[in-house]
């Protein structure tokens, strides 16, 4: 596997009293789709807010490409925002523009405005109808699929993903799904929190099991399937919680 | 930052809260023009709804819509922008929103209908309360995670202001009226906004009445251009320390 | 026959001599007019080219004086400039100045003693001490004259047109400025005052002491420490006059001090900090007056009784009726309150319940003045709202059980605009008013009503 680009040390979060994150430590690579699964509120979307700065940690720090995160915030570095595309479960928009305005409004902001937007995916999605549409007229699905376009549009070399496919029809979320292993086989880092054990199977070069905040395991799907010696992940998953009743993180 | 403003004030033209106050002030203005036979009697109960509902208003408006805005806030935050750059622009984009209405709800019947010193000074306080509640109510909205406390938290200190301020100032008069108190009374009267916005207007529609007795001192006092200076600077002061300590809240806040 | 043609020949010859009784005067000419005066016989006409510096002049018989065209008496400081003894006297159209100012003596540009009669008609009077002093002359015509004084301080200062103890004078259409009194009336009766327009003068612009049965009507007072004080008479009539912008701590528009049976009807105060102070009075009517935008329209001490207030219209007021008693043993019905919230279910134009003009606030500023701070604020509105469903503080006969439901229409200037109460010429008016007026069209609007 490719050197660590993205490296959590000892990455710990608090919220008043509720500990989301408690000493995390991993690395994902360039070139790879790290699939984040756990139950709700296991701390996958701390994780992800805290590599993406939304999020100050408590403890512990992030390196990521030379920038680095922790508990005073990012030490900015020239670009390292520029190459991240995020991709959140939202579901309010400035309620009164169009998705047209909305892309408008996020190119200008990222200063590609034309050279850097790639928007077949509009097409690919079928957006293309309701460009003109108002947002908040938007069904949750549209706005999944508007929420993708705004990650994916600008080629980014970081794709964070939260929950991507949900509310997508099969069709939309499997061409959503190709742009993110696009973007890993790009030479990119792919992070995905997900649910669907067929989509982690299926994209997934990692698997991170987050439980209560710790990071029971990060290991190859090829590693977890030897491991319990079934085919298929889902089957697979709980016989590692099993084996390790103890929290292990595991770069492999 | 000008960009965040853009689009933010392009969705706020739309937005149905704005649409609403601006034809709510509309309709009460020119309802209240309409109704009186005498024009400056509108004026005067224009001034005690622009005294009472633009402050509310601006508060609601700006705690609420904080609030939608707040998960495109995250997306925004994650792009290659400062997180002053977007508080910034939000909140410009929303207080030239609140302005532009209040411009067409209260300006235009105002100019329509009374031409006059006293129309023009009660659109500039009417204006400085939008800007100081809007501050306010950004600053409650970011300070406070949950929408529900958010908007019971303005609710407050509406009420704070508009009218248990002035109750606590009267008992104090009242309980206190055995000492020299009344250097203090038009000072600490002029520290809460509205009353300084109100006092304001009123040097110009209770001028009459102003020039008598000690209403002579507030006259001396606000009529003269240190007055005017120090009216300013007090209404800049709510506007400024709520924004500054907004920021200071957003650039640390977890989104 | 001879004497036809005698009449014939006068006729022809008019424009170039004088003539059964008709006299020119040029000065400069080496005669002085106070020669011309001793020489001609009573009921002559002069008519005074140029300008004259002969000191005082005192007019013994009775003589008609007209001004040509940029004619001028200066008196040169000695004392008053023409002085006047005897009856049926006219002084018309000069430009009259230099009076000594006096501390002892009454010094005037024109001052008339003891005579009937006279007539002081379209002079133009500069920078006197008194302009038009009149000691015990009856049936006096002053109209038409000009009078500004030099503004400066009250000590040396007198009175624009002064009155004392004279009967059924006229006085009329004059303009009077910065004096110390613009008119005064002293043991005056039956005097007629009006058309007048007195601004900027020091103290009062009208004047009465101890003066009784005298009328003033369509006058215009403006900008002076108050407008019209009347003290210590009665029967005096008011009608139709504008009392404006008299501000300051102890300004009135009207000043009614120990007054018995007067009427004020129709004037319009506005402006004023205080637009009526009523101390002491007995048996007024005050009807159809408009009281607009004043710090306190109505202050009535209670020593006042059997005053009658109807078909008044009080709007924009700070305060509409303020008191430091209970004002009761006088009436208050069918007036208009712009504060007045009740409704007219029998739609007789009357509210059905009363309205109480005085307010929590009225007193709440009555004991505490700095409590001004609080005019039009929602808390007060509150109180003071409360306090008229349920009066608790202010006095409770203190009411008007018919309050109009619409402004009367007669109120005010009842239709006077063609007076000479028409806001004065813009010269010399360009006070603090003027300026708010220009900023304030609604002032102007509201002198424009009825």
């Amino acid at each position: 596997m490719a050197e660590a680009r993205i490296t959590c040390t000892g990455l710990s979060k608090r919220y008043d009293k509720l500990w989301a994150l408690r000493g995390v430590d991993c690395t994902f690579s360039r070139g790879e789709v790290v699939m984040l699964v756990g139950p709700n509120a296991s701390g996958k979307t701390t994780l992800i807010k805290c590599l993406l700065a939304l999020v100050h940690p408590t403890e512990g720090r992030i390196h990521l490409d030379g920038t680095t995160i922790d508990a005073r915030g990012p030490v900015p570095h020239p670009g390292y925002r520029e190459r991240i595309g995020y991709m959140p479960q939202i579901s309010q928009f400035p309620a009164s523009l169009s998705i047209r305005q909305l892309l408008e409004m996020m190119a200008d902001i990222r200063g590609g405005a034309e050279g850097g937007a790639e928007d077949s995916l509009v097409e690919e999605l079928g957006l293309t109808a309701q460009l003109d549409k108002r947002l908040s007229t938007l069904s949750g699905g549209t706005k999944q699929k508007v929420s993708a376009v705004l990650a994916l549009r600008m080629r980014p070399d970081i794709l964070v993903m939260d929950e991507p496919t949900a509310g997508l029809d099969p069709v939309s979320a499997k061409r959503v799904l190709s742009r993110a292993a696009a973007v890993r086989d790009a030479g990119g880092t792919v992070l995905i929190t997900s649910h669907l054990m067929e989509e982690v199977e299926s994209l997934a070069d990692r698997v991170a099991y987050l439980e209560d905040g710790h990071l029971r395991f990060l290991l190859p799907v090829s590693e977890i399937l030897e491991r319990t010696g079934v085919s298929r992940l889902s089957q697979a998953l709980p016989r590692m919680l099993e084996a390790n009743a103890r929290p292990m993180s595991y770069a492999g | 930052m000008l960009k965040v403003f853009k689009y933010t004030l392009l969705d706020l033209t739309r937005n149905r809260f704005v649409l609403g106050y601006a034809l709510l002030m509309l309709v009460i203005a020119q309802g209240l023009f309409m109704l009186e036979d005498d024009p400056f009697k509108a004026l005067l109960s224009l001034v005690q709804v622009v005294m009472a509902l633009v402050p509310l208003i601006a508060l609601v408006f700006t705690v609420v819509y904080m609030y939608d805005i707040q998960e495109f806030t995250q997306l925004l935050a994650v792009q290659p922008i400062a997180r002053r750059a977007i508080l910034g622009g939000q909140l410009l984009a929303m207080a030239a929103a609140l302005l532009l209405a209040q411009a067409v709800g209260l300006g235009l019947p105002l100019l329509v209908h009374l031409p006059s010193k006293a129309s023009f000074i009660l659109s500039v306080s009417g204006s400085g309360l939008v800007l100081v509640f809007a501050a306010l109510g950004a600053l409650i909205a970011l300070r406070q995670r949950e929408k529900a406390r958010g908007v019971g938290i303005a609710l407050v200190v509406w009420l704070l202001l508009v009218i248990v301020y002035d109750a606590l100032l009267m008992w104090g008069m009242f309980a206190f009226s055995d000492y020299p108190i009344e250097p203090f009374v038009v000072p600490v009267a002029g520290l809460n906004p509205i009353d300084l916005a109100r006092i304001m207007v009123m040097l110009e529609i209770d001028l009459a009445a102003m020039m008598g007795y000690s209403g002579a001192i507030y006259r001396n006092f606000f009529g003269s251009t240190m007055g005017m200076v120090a009216a300013a600077a007090i209404m800049l002061m709510w506007v400024v320390v709520p924004t500054w300590s907004g920021f200071r809240a957003f650039r640390r806040k977890d989104l | 026959m001879g004497k036809v043609l005698a009449i014939l020949l006068s006729w022809l010859l008019l424009p170039t001599m004088a003539w059964a009784g008709h006299h020119t005067f040029h000065s400069g000419q080496g005669r002085t007019l106070k020669d011309l005066l001793e020489t001609i016989a009573p009921g002559d006409t002069v008519l005074v080219h140029g300008e004259v510096r002969e000191g005082t002049i005192t007019i013994r018989k009775p003589v008609t004086l007209i001004a040509a065209d940029g004619a001028m008496i200066d008196g040169e400081g000695e004392g008053d400039v023409l002085v006047v003894r005897a009856d049926d006297v006219t002084i018309r159209g000069f430009r009259i100045r230099g009076t000594r100012i006096s501390h002892m003596d009454d010094l005037a540009a024109i001052s008339v003693q003891e005579c009937r009669r006279i007539t002081i008609a379209d002079n133009h009077i500069e920078e006197s001490f008194f302009a038009i002093h009149l000691n015990g002359a009856h049936d006096a015509v002053i109209e038409g004259n000009r009078v500004a004084g030099r503004p400066g301080s009250e000590e040396s200062m007198a009175n624009g047109i002064h009155l004392w103890k004279s009967s059924r004078a006229t006085i009329r259409n004059n303009h009077v400025m910065h004096h110390r009194d613009g008119i005064y009336l002293e043991f005056v009766s039956d005097a007629r005052i009006t058309d007048n327009t007195v601004l900027h003068c020091e103290r009062y612009g009208l004047h009465f002491m101890f003066s009784h049965g005298n009328l003033y009507a369509h006058n215009h007072f403006e900008d002076n420490g108050a407008g019209v004080a009347v003290m210590y008479s009665r029967d005096i009539h008011m009608r139709q006059n504008r009392f404006l912008a008299n501000r300051g701590a102890s300004a009135y528009g009207l000043l009614l001090k120990d007054i018995n049976d007067g009427t004020i009807e129709n004037n319009t105060f506005m402006d004023n900090t205080t637009g009526i102070l009523v101390d002491g009075c007995n048996r007024l009517r005050f009807e159809d007056n408009l009281f607009r935008l004043n710090g306190w329209a109505l202050r009535m001490y209670a020593s006042s009784m059997h005053c009658d207030l109807e078909g008044n219209v009080f709007s924009g007021n700070t305060f509409d009726v303020s008191t430091n008693g209970s004002l009761a043993y006088n009436r208050m019905e069918g007036n208009y309150w712009d504060r007045y919230t009740g409704y007219d279910l029998d739609r007789d134009g009357h509210g059905d319940v009363p309205h109480r003009p005085l307010g929590f606030f009225t007193l709440l500023v009555e004991r505490m003045p700095y409590a001004l701070v609080f005019s039009r604020s929602l808390f007060v509105s509150l109180l003071d709202r409360a306090e008229r469903l349920v009066p608790s503080l202010t006095p409770e006969d203190l009411k008007d059980d018919r309050p109009l439901m619409r402004p009367n229409p007669t109120a005010g200037h009842g239709g006077a605009g063609e007076h000479a109460g028409d806001p004065p010429e813009n010269e010399d008016n360009k006070g603090p008013n003027a300026v708010a007026a220009l900023f304030s069209p609604f002032r102007e609007t509201s002198l424009a009503h009825g």
